[in-house]
């Protein structure tokens, strides 16, 4: 239920239990506090609602003011069915409800999807505005306009040995109760999910994530249905709740409430939207009736999110965790390295295929050309590299060696020439099927899952590597994912981070975070690896250190290093290629290139190669 | 609700356990037997238990923010006014019910107040929370059209009475209607069949009509209406009909249509502060005076925000006007008494408040009890009822009330006798004849239980 | 109807409307631009500006003064709002910016609805430019005309502003690249104060000279930001030019539909805005794309 914690707590349905006796225990505690029944049931309806909307915000870092168009949709569906057309199974009409909004959010998400950040906001705005108006309008024979439609009956459900039939108020209460407690339920199981691990990397990170090999916009196009589907639901039961569907689901400012009442409550929490829409209906209630301040309750509640924003990022639900964490932060100890070393086999991880396993050269690039406006930062490049190889590449700045690995990695598409790696034509391809052919690389500026932990960060990778770049296993558990645990405790052991594996990567120091880095890249077992400045802004013992741990795990596999320090680069490499404003200027072994004048003359007086890289 | 005595916070915990308990296995008949019962008749709706104590609670749901805020306060002072006079037996509540003494049924009436901004969500959300918490024997407030559909429907649900406040459209009491909902006013048909003739009369036949209509069921209803009249009985040719949403504040685009259209009169349905600016904005873009200005159904201060340069000549089809008062002794008294409370004169909106109240405290006497059953078919007996437009009563087959529409004409500013003397009433037309038959717009009232 | 006539007037009405909005616009996008922030209580702003003009007017019954004091007012709130919320949002992620300028939108509208309640006001307009036009083809409201002249005489000093002085040209390069002019050793934070005080008073003496028109009431703030942002959108985020073009063209969109359908208006704006959004998502005018 955490968003910052990939791994779950050890008693795994701990949860799910509390969850189940609080909603048995609401009917008879609440009725204490004055709480009305129809509030109640107005709370769990957006609570379920919020639901898919936190694994889109607070789990995948998508905020979209655009909820209420799938909110509306599923009712709307699920009303009329059961107004107009007659349908009789009132539970049938609102799983059909549901249907309809997963399917229109695939399509508004296709839409919608292909910005990110500011621009997905503004597009998920006017979709709503959108939706609101065709649902008054055009389709108001459909949805009534703005009466909405009235007379949508309640669930009745016919067991056999007893016959329920839900009504309204605290007859209501049990089926919103079990229709919560089941989206609870798959919640937790998507959250806990490989599918829910990677939604959290694309939040911290959506370039790495893609880097590793996952297909970043199919996961967002996933949580966004799954979002639409929790709305959809939930609007079929709004109009259940009330006996009419009105057309305010469709309006902005049921997205917007559904934002505040998360971010109030706590975003990334499941938890949250239920929590906010508490605060937000009772201090409704309470400040209109009870203080008679008429319509200033909006103005504390604004006030209140204003200042959650600020201060409490993570809403209440996360001020009390922060709250229990300092509590208990004494408690957490030493990592039970020994249980962890258990796991881990001796032996080096493998490659994609043994290094013997491909002909010929591993990578070849010919004529590699990219153009920038004016200016060529890389001009026709031939490039060949050997199965097994450990290749350098060194060069003034400016050189355009970062671009070239750009183009390799095909981050950037080059303006001319062709990349083919282990005889198969790369160019144009995506970052992620390139990572998934086995081609990776580490970044020269640190690019990680900041919020998670050091072993969460390389699940991540290896997630990729195992189950290809798109998998929508959704309820299966992170622990029955095959060879999990031993690639990434492998992958740790390699870097040396064992004993460090489950602190956050806010406190690593700098040296590990590198460390990290690597291994990140090392985790999808890439049979060429790219390294980008590995040694940046390293001490020279920790060059020293860096250079053992390259060289090892450089046994078995293809690499390519860019860096600065010639020295170190010439230890760890056989061969090294010199750029020099973009083109080629020679390529030898690390004592030719050190005897070469041309070279010499290029870093102007670095006979002993001694540079302090400027970056 | 802090206030609420023992036993019924006992029988709320009771209810929400019976609630559980009714929900699942136990037969309807059994948890109805479980809870008290009276006269032989089991518990509907929130009867008996709203009628124990000494009080009962009314349940109003009424915009007093949006579009529609200055109608909306204007109503709940009605209200408000109604809820004194029964409870201290006032003789104007005496003259329309009669059987009247203090309260009704000897019982206190009180108040409780939500804001719904004209939308029907909020309503109903208000009306359901005030069913469970004060549980109200009668729930009331609209003044779009909208809310009061979306109350019949949760009226008939919940097996509690609802007087419309105001609503124009067509439906409240057509396709719409339920046996827990009354109507007070007129409406789209009953408007447009009075107003009729006048205009043809006055403007003459062969007509090219403009219409600016607010998109929702009662600006269509209004609109269909009128425009049917005028072509069917006077040859007019509508040339554009413009539709715009609730709570536009720029007509700009719909003016130069209209401005464009070659129309002559202009029949503006808008209402509330639409209303108000449409018509500001119709004088600014030129359409009127060119255009002869006429609103089919009348907006309560309507001509006090625009000004009587603007409503001057202006036809118009109401409810009620507080000139009235020189025609029938029970506006007087009600004028009168409004006066002195608010210190304006009444609109319609106040008065229709006042005058369903009144008339639900007459049904409920007549009925001897407050089952909602027996004051429903106390309402259906037909019974003549003294108003302040005449004689009246409720038809029952679709539950609205048969009483005249009242057409006025703005006066110029110089007729003006005093601030508020914005029009001249020119006739008032009996209602009967011009209601449509009661099953031709689609009424089927539901269940009684 | 679509006639000639009705067209031109329609055109003309639209490059009324388009006006306003391109001032409104050129406001928010110079603050996305400049400092990365998408203000989503832009449209509070606006309203705001309204109401500030309306108190003064009420307190001297001078249009004039209700201007000034509408467009300092709001230039002083942007200033202070940028010093005291949004700098430090500048390193959370955009998310958290939209959530804040979103909330202090809300307490924005709701401040003005305690304090002058939910019914609409009217200002005046200034007796001079009061009564109607005829425009030959149309009549218009005097004031609405003056409308458009103050919007272009508006937009010409923003223009002159961030085009012929030196904070201009700062701004402009800020919105290229801050880090570089950052790293220029110009006080960046200086800029951004004063990008957000511009901003914000092209929203406030928006909303100040609009009020006549259309009579203020705490929801217009809603309704013109989603416009806004079409408009920004379509024109290029952080691009002057882009707004005033932008402007236009969703004030033309809004009339000339009207003339077919006016309650499509408003669909057609946002097909639009999915439209470039899809094809050219920098806009017609904008720069490299600042996602």
């Amino acid at each position: 239920m955490n968003a910052d914690k990939i791994y779950t707590a050890r008693r795994p349905l701990l949860v799910e239990t509390l969850t189940a006796l609080a909603l048995i225990a609401a009917p008879f505690t609440l009725p204490l506090f004055d709480a009305a029944p129809n509030t109640v049931n107005r709370i769990l309806v957006w609570g379920l609602f919020g639901i898919g909307f936190d694994i889109l915000f607070g789990y995948t870092g998508l905020l979209s003011f655009g909820q209420s168009a799938l909110y509306g949709t599923g009712g709307f569906v699920a009303a009329y069915l059961l107004t107009r057309v007659g349908f009789p199974h009132v539970i049938t009409a609102l799983l059909i409800g549901m249907i309809a909004a997963a399917a229109v959010g695939y399509l508004v998400g296709l839409v919608a999807l292909r910005r990110t950040g500011i621009y997905f906001a503004m597009i998920t705005i006017a979709i709503a505005e959108v939706f609101f108006f065709v649902e008054f309008n055009p389709l108001s024979e459909w949805t009534g306009g703005e009466n909405g439609l009235p007379g949508v009956p309640t669930p009745t459900l016919d067991l056999g040995f007893a016959h329920l039939r839900f009504t309204t108020g605290w007859a209501l209460y049990p089926f919103l109760a079990f229709c919560y407690f089941a989206g609870i339920v798959v919640a937790l199981r998507i959250v806990r999910s490989p599918v829910g691990a990677v939604l959290r990397a694309i939040r911290e990170n959506p370039l790495r994530a893609a880097a590793v090999g996952h297909n970043v916009h199919g996961y967002k196009l996933t949580a966004f249905v799954i979002a639409a589907a929790y709305a959809g639901f939930a609007g079929g039961l709004l109009g259940v709740m009330q006996a009419f569907m009105p057309p305010d689901a469709f309006m902005f400012e049921t997205s917007g409430q559904l934002v505040m009442q998360t971010a109030i409550g706590g975003r990334g929490t499941l938890f949250g939207p239920l929590v906010g829409a508490g605060v937000w209906l009772f201090l409704q209630d309470f400040l209109q009736s009870t203080l008679d301040l008429g319509a200033t309750w909006k103005l504390v509640l604004g006030l209140v999110f204003v200042i959650l924003v600020c201060f409490l990022r993570q809403g209440i639900i996360g001020g009390l965790r922060d709250l229990y964490g300092l509590v208990h932060r004494n408690r957490r100890g030493a990592e039970s390295a020994e249980s962890f070393r258990k796991t881990v086999s001796a032996t080096p991880m493998p490659a994609h295929e043994l290094p013997n396993g491909f002909p010929g050269p591993v990578l070849q690039a010919i004529g590699l050309t990219k153009h920038y406006g004016g200016v060529a930062a890389n001009e026709a490049i031939d490039f060949t590299v050997s199965s097994g190889e450990r290749r350098g590449i060194i060069g003034p700045n400016g050189a355009g060696k970062t671009t070239f690995f750009r183009m390799l990695t095909c981050e950037v598409p080059p303006t001319a020439g062709k990349i083919v790696f282990r005889g198969r034509d790369i160019t144009g391809m995506s970052i992620t099927d390139v990572c998934q052919l086995g081609l990776t690389k580490s970044y020269q500026v640190n690019q990680l899952f900041n919020r998670l932990t050091v072993r969460e960060n390389l699940t991540i990778a290896a997630l990729a590597a195992l189950r290809g770049k798109f998998r929508l296993d959704l309820l299966r558990s992170l622990r029955r994912i095959e060879g999990l645990d031993q690639r990434v405790g492998q992958t740790l052991e390699l870097v040396n981070l064992g004993a460090r594996r489950d602190t956050p990567v806010a406190e690593l120091a700098y040296g590990e975070k590198r460390r990290l880095e690597i291994g990140l890249a090392l985790a999808s077992s890439p049979s060429l690896l790219l390294l980008d400045e590995p040694l940046a802004g390293m001490s020279p013992r920790e060059r020293v250190e860096t250079v053992e741990l390259l060289k090892s795990i450089g046994q078995g596999r293809t690499m390519i290093v860019i860096d600065h320090d010639i020295d170190s680069l010439f230890e760890l490499t056989e061969r090294v290629t010199v750029l020099q404003e973009g083109r080629v200027l020679v390529e030898g072994s690390p004592d030719e290139i050190k005897r070469n004048p041309a070279v010499q003359e290029a870093y102007l007086g670095g006979v002993n190669g001694e540079m302090s890289g400027i970056h | 609700m802090r206030h609420q005595p023992s036993f019924i916070l006992r029988r709320r915990f009771i209810g929400a356990g019976l609630g559980f308990a009714g929900s699942l296995a136990l037969p309807a008949s059994v948890s109805r037997a479980l809870a008290a019962d009276e006269n032989g008749h089991p518990p509907i709706g929130t009867w008996p238990a709203g009628v124990q104590g000494k009080e009962v609670f009314i349940g109003v749901a009424v915009p007093r923010t949006g579009t529609y805020a200055e109608q909306g306060e204007d109503e709940l002072k009605g209200w408000q006014l109604a809820v004194e006079h029964i409870n201290s037996g006032h003789s104007l509540i005496k003259e329309i019910s009669p059987k009247t003494k203090k309260g009704v049924q000897g019982k206190e009436l009180k108040l409780v107040v939500a804001d719904s901004a004209a939308k029907p969500n909020d309503a109903v959300q208000a009306e359901q929370r005030f069913i469970t918490e004060n549980h109200v024997i009668l729930m009331t407030g609209s003044t779009s059209s909208a809310v009061a559909v979306a109350m019949n429907k949760l009226a008939q649900r919940e097996k509690v009475l609802y007087v419309t406040g105001i609503s124009g459209s067509n439906d409240t009491t057509g396709k719409d209607c339920v046996r827990y909902g009354f109507r007070q006013n007129f409406y789209g048909e009953t408007a447009a069949n009075a107003i009729g003739p006048v205009l043809l009369k006055a403007y003459g036949k062969n007509k090219k009509m403009a219409f600016m209509t607010p998109d929702y069921t009662y600006g269509h209803t209004v609109t269909k209406s009128s425009s049917e009249y005028l072509k069917e009985h006077g040859g007019w040719q509508m040339v554009t009909n413009q539709v715009s949403p609730l709570g536009a504040t720029d007509y700009s685009s719909y003016l130069t249509n209209i401005a464009n259209s070659g129309a002559e009169v202009l029949l503006n349905v808008n209402w509330g502060r639409d209303a108000v600016l449409s018509t500001q904005q119709a004088k600014q873009f030129g359409v009127i005076p060119k255009m002869k200005l006429v609103i089919p159904y009348q907006i309560p201060f309507l001509a006090k925000n625009i000004g009587a340069e603007l409503s001057e000549g202006v036809y118009a089809a109401t409810d009620f006007w507080w000139t009235l008062e020189d025609k029938y002794p029970l506006a007087k008294q009600f004028v009168d008494a409004f006066r002195k409370k608010y210190g304006y004169y009444p609109e319609w909106g106040a008065n229709n408040a006042y005058m369903s109240f009144a008339m639900w405290a007459d049904a409920v006497e007549n009925a001897g009890s407050f089952y909602p059953p027996d004051v429903i078919k106390s309402y259906e007996a037909g019974r003549k009822l003294q108003s302040t437009v005449g004689e009246v009563y409720f038809r029952k087959e679709d539950h609205q009330l048969v009483r005249p529409v009242v057409i006025v004409r703005g006066k110029a500013p110089k007729q003006m006798k005093n601030k508020e003397d914005f029009w001249e009433v020119t006739e008032v037309v009996p209602g009967a004849p011009l209601m449509q038959k009661p099953d031709a717009f689609g009424c089927k009232l539901g269940e009684y239980t | 109807m679509i006639t000639w006539a009705n067209f031109a007037s329609q055109l003309f009405n639209g490059l009324a409307l388009g006006a306003l909005l391109a001032l409104i616009a050129s406001g928010l996008t110079i603050i996305y631009g400049t400092l990365g922030v998408l203000n989503l209580a832009h449209g509070a702003m606006f309203m705001l500006g309204g109401y500030a003009g309306y108190t003064t007017y009420q307190a001297t019954g001078s249009f004039v003064a209700a201007v000034v004091v509408a467009t300092l007012a709001l230039g002083v709130l942007g200033i202070v709002m940028e010093r005291v919320v949004i700098r430090y949002f500048y390193a959370r992620p955009h998310e958290d910016q939209l959530l804040v300028t979103f909330g202090l939108a809300i307490v924005f509208v709701e401040l003005v609805r305690w304090h002058f309640s939910s019914d609409s006001k009217t200002v005046q307009a200034p007796a001079a430019l009061q009564g109607i036009t005829n425009m030959g083809f149309m009549f218009y409201p005097t004031y609405r005309l003056a409308v458009v002249g103050i919007c272009a005489v508006a937009l010409l000093a923003l223009f002159l502003v961030l085009y012929r002085t030196r904070l201009g040209m700062i701004v402009r390069a800020g919105i290229e690249d801050s880090v570089m002019v950052d790293s220029l050793g110009i006080n960046v934070d200086r800029v951004f104060m004063v990008v957000f005080g511009i901003g914000a008073m092209a929203a406030g003496f928006a909303g100040i000279i609009n009020a006549p028109i259309v009579s203020l009431a705490p929801e217009v703030g809603e309704q013109i930001l989603v416009q806004t942002f079409v408009v920004v959108v379509i024109g290029g985020v952080g691009s002057f030019p882009g707004a005033v073009l932008g402007g236009l063209i969703a004030g033309e969109i809004i009339s000339l539909t009207s003339m077919v359908n006016p309650g499509y208006a408003y669909v057609m704006l946002f097909a639009a805005m999915t439209l470039v959004l899809t094809l050219r998502p920098r806009g017609l005018l904008g720069a490299r794309g600042r996602e």
